[in-house]
């Protein structure tokens, strides 16, 4: 078998996002060549992008055993319980609390719990936890203030490293180190316009 | 000559007290990145993008420039101590450099790639200066067709010189100009691909892009790779060349000084690529060629030559005709629309200040490099005993509030976020995602010229054959094309970026 996975899964990949562009395209006026409406570079540019993909599908089929990494069990569990519990807080959240109905903390929540969920499996730790603690930062940085984002943001992210989860007083060390220097590079030089502590809501 | 009025202005610019701050913070930044191995100018550059908004336009190219051409000084130091590659474009330096310091040559080795380096860069200077009124007055008489066909030259050399496959390159590139496409078209003002959010109305955020690709996914990558620190051993020596050393590396760093030159300019092209261009051809055309295998000076003088040259003049079709030539002037793109500056043949003009100054200050930077790197050199060692479990961290708080503060909207960040797990994904494919950097900066100004060429035409495609200009970019990018289909040149290629 000289398929390469990797090429195949690419050239779909190319294009569902092409066909979702051209189904999202068809609101916006084409017009004509010499008077190029909205829609029409969108046009060229999503079939060009099929048929890109389809050529890249076809020379996968023959450019040698390149196969996708294989998935265990636990972690195509894992993932589809991940977009399972992102999807259930985010039409839960609101329920929660009020907060989650403002701007995209909603959002934000459903980032959080579902990288989390994905931490389960070891293969997708690295990914889930160093994506959880940015989604961590966004959510809790306008209300919470700089220190509880950056606080929370590198405590998620050190699990992602087994040394660290093995000595947290590293962490520890880390932490106030960063908080330090965040505080001086960004808040003393360079002032940037957020709060540092949580605000008096 | 106008060109002495124009340096002499633009070292008045380069000299003053905040650029020459921001060149050295640029230039320490760079060579500290450039020794770590794990992080990289494209990297850096975007983390450190929203920091330079503060700053005036000519400062913050300054010190963006500094890290990118700083990076390739710094990259040298682990290659030759360590067998380790600090940058992509140090990988052919760890061939002869590491074997130079097994001998007890390690400071030969250093000294030449400082040398050549700082050499090949004060040349890079003048070519740049030189070739901005020179490349300016040709390219006013391109049409919007001939730019359309000059960036489409820019980006199918782009796919073709990027690693792995030039056809998921180009599928790259084209996903890139779709991604692009996000936001109101400035013709109609009809939202496009906003899905109702207001925050996409300006397109998808560029900071958040090239953070969440280049920097989060290599951050996530990077902590599933073992991490193989060798201990240093090999002691440093002393810095300086025996004359038979000097004989030796001085035609290799003019040869190297050339093809770093050239295949700077070249659209696509850039500091990798220049020094396994200059390995190559030392490695056929050198004087102690058959030391190759067992540290020979010329294939590090060379490469290390080349590589600096090409980072500078890789700005050239950035400064004269607005078209990136690789991923990090697309950062610099990014960072001067940001600025509110029109990158383009009238930046010249327009900007004086920004282009002489930033040209002087390329070479005060060089000048700063070479005290950074050669005496300062055990500094940098022992910046390489630190872990990168410590190191992690601290790039995805800059990366988070990098994120965050250039629109002040968390949103930002959650675009990070979304492209970190996009760009992960592309890895795990085999996808570039250089290609699609370039092609979502270049994308929205293809469309304009393309809409401009066809007003003007009268809808009519002939005219990007018709015009002169025009034609010979569509034949270039047809030439470059097949010319990757032909076996021998991808073996040749794929041998090259093997290392």
């Amino acid at each position: 078998m000289k398929l390469s996975a990797k090429d195949i899964a690419s050239g779909l990949f190319l294009i569902l996002i092409a066909a979702i562009g051209l189904w999202l395209n068809e609101d916006h006026a084409l017009g004509t060549a010499r008077r190029m409406g909205p829609g029409y570079m969108p046009m060229l540019v999503f079939w060009l992008q099929i048929a890109l993909g389809v050529l890249v599908i076809l020379v996968g089929l023959g450019s040698g055993p390149d196969p996708l990494e294989r998935w265990t069990g636990l972690e195509t569990g894992s993932l589809i319980l991940a977009i399972i519990a992102g999807t259930v807080t985010y039409l839960v959240a609101p329920s929660i609390s009020e907060f989650f109905t403002q701007t995209y903390n909603g959002v934000g929540l459903a980032m959080l719990v579902g990288f989390l969920v994905l931490c389960w499996a070891a293969g997708w730790r690295l990914l889930g936890y160093v994506c959880a603690s940015l989604a961590f930062f966004s959510l809790v940085l306008e209300k919470g203030g700089l220190m509880l984002a950056l606080i929370g943001t590198i405590g998620i992210s050190a699990m992602a490293d087994p040394d660290h989860r093995a000595r947290p007083l590293g962490v520890l060390g880390i932490m106030i180190f960063l908080l330090a220097l965040c505080w001086w590079i960004f808040i003393k030089e360079l002032d940037i316009r957020v709060a540092v502590w949580p605000m008096q809501n | 000559m106008e060109i002495f009025a124009n340096l002499a202005h633009g070292f008045s610019v380069a000299l003053s007290f905040q650029n020459l701050l921001f060149a050295l913070i640029g230039a320490l930044i760079g060579t500290a990145i450039g020794v770590l191995p794990g992080i990289g100018p494209v990297a850096t550059i975007s983390l450190l993008l929203p920091i330079t908004f503060g700053q005036p336009a000519t400062t913050a190219i300054i010190m963006l420039a500094g890290i990118y051409y700083g990076a390739q000084y710094g990259g040298s130091t682990t290659a030759i101590l360590l067998n380790l590659p600090g940058e992509v474009s140090s990988v052919v330096t760890t061939l002869e450099g590491y074997k130079m310091a097994r001998n007890g040559r390690a400071g030969a080795a250093l000294a030449t790639s400082a040398l050549g380096s700082f050499f090949a860069g004060s040349v890079a200077t003048v070519v740049v200066a030189a070739s901005g009124p020179l490349l300016t007055s040709v390219a006013l008489s391109f049409g919007p067709a001939d730019y359309f066909s000059l960036m489409l030259l820019g980006l199918i050399i782009a796919a073709v010189l990027a690693q792995g496959s030039v056809l998921k390159s180009i599928g790259m590139v084209v996903l890139g100009v779709a991604l692009g496409l996000v936001g109101t078209d400035v013709q109609t003002g009809q939202q496009r691909f906003t899905f109702g959010i207001p925050e996409l109305s300006d397109g998808i955020s560029f900071v958040a892009l090239a953070m969440g690709m280049f920097g989060i996914a290599e951050i996530i990558l990077n902590l599933e790779k073992p991490e193989a620190r060798s201990v240093l051993k090999t002691k440093v020596g002393q810095l300086w060349l025996t004359k038979e050393e000097w004989k030796r590396a001085t035609p290799s760093v003019l040869r190297g000084t050339l093809v770093g030159t050239v295949l700077g300019i070249l659209p696509g092209g850039g500091a990798s690529l220049a020094s396994f261009g200059s390995f190559m051809m030392e490695r056929k055309m050198s004087r102690g060629r058959a030391m190759f295998g067992q540290g020979a000076i010329e294939g590090v003088a060379g490469p290390e030559a080349a590589n600096n040259a090409a980072a500078q003049t890789s700005f050239i079709p950035l400064l004269t005709l607005g078209i990136p030539s690789n991923a990090v002037m697309a950062l610099m793109v990014g960072a001067l629309i940001i600025q509110g500056i029109q990158p383009g043949p009238r930046m010249v003009e327009a900007q004086p200040d920004l282009f002489w100054g930033l040209i002087a200050s390329m070479w005060i930077g060089n000048v700063m490099l070479l005290v950074i790197n050669l005496p300062m050199i055990g500094m940098w060692v022992k910046l390489l005993q630190v872990p990168y479990k410590f190191l992690y961290p601290s790039i995805l708080v800059f990366c988070a509030i990098g994120a965050y503060s250039t629109n002040n909207n968390v949103f930002d960040v959650y675009t990070t976020v979304v492209f970190a797990v996009i760009g992960y994904m592309f890895n795990k494919l085999k996808m570039e995602p250089a290609p699609l950097l370039i092609g979502f900066v270049l994308g929205p100004m293809m469309e304009e010229h393309l809409r401009r060429a066809m007003l003007l035409s009268r809808g009519d495609p002939m005219v990007f054959i018709q015009r002169p200009i025009s034609a010979s970019m569509l034949a270039i990018a047809a030439v470059a094309l097949l010319a990757m289909t032909l076996p021998n040149l991808r073996k040749g290629k794929e041998a090259a970026m093997a290392g």
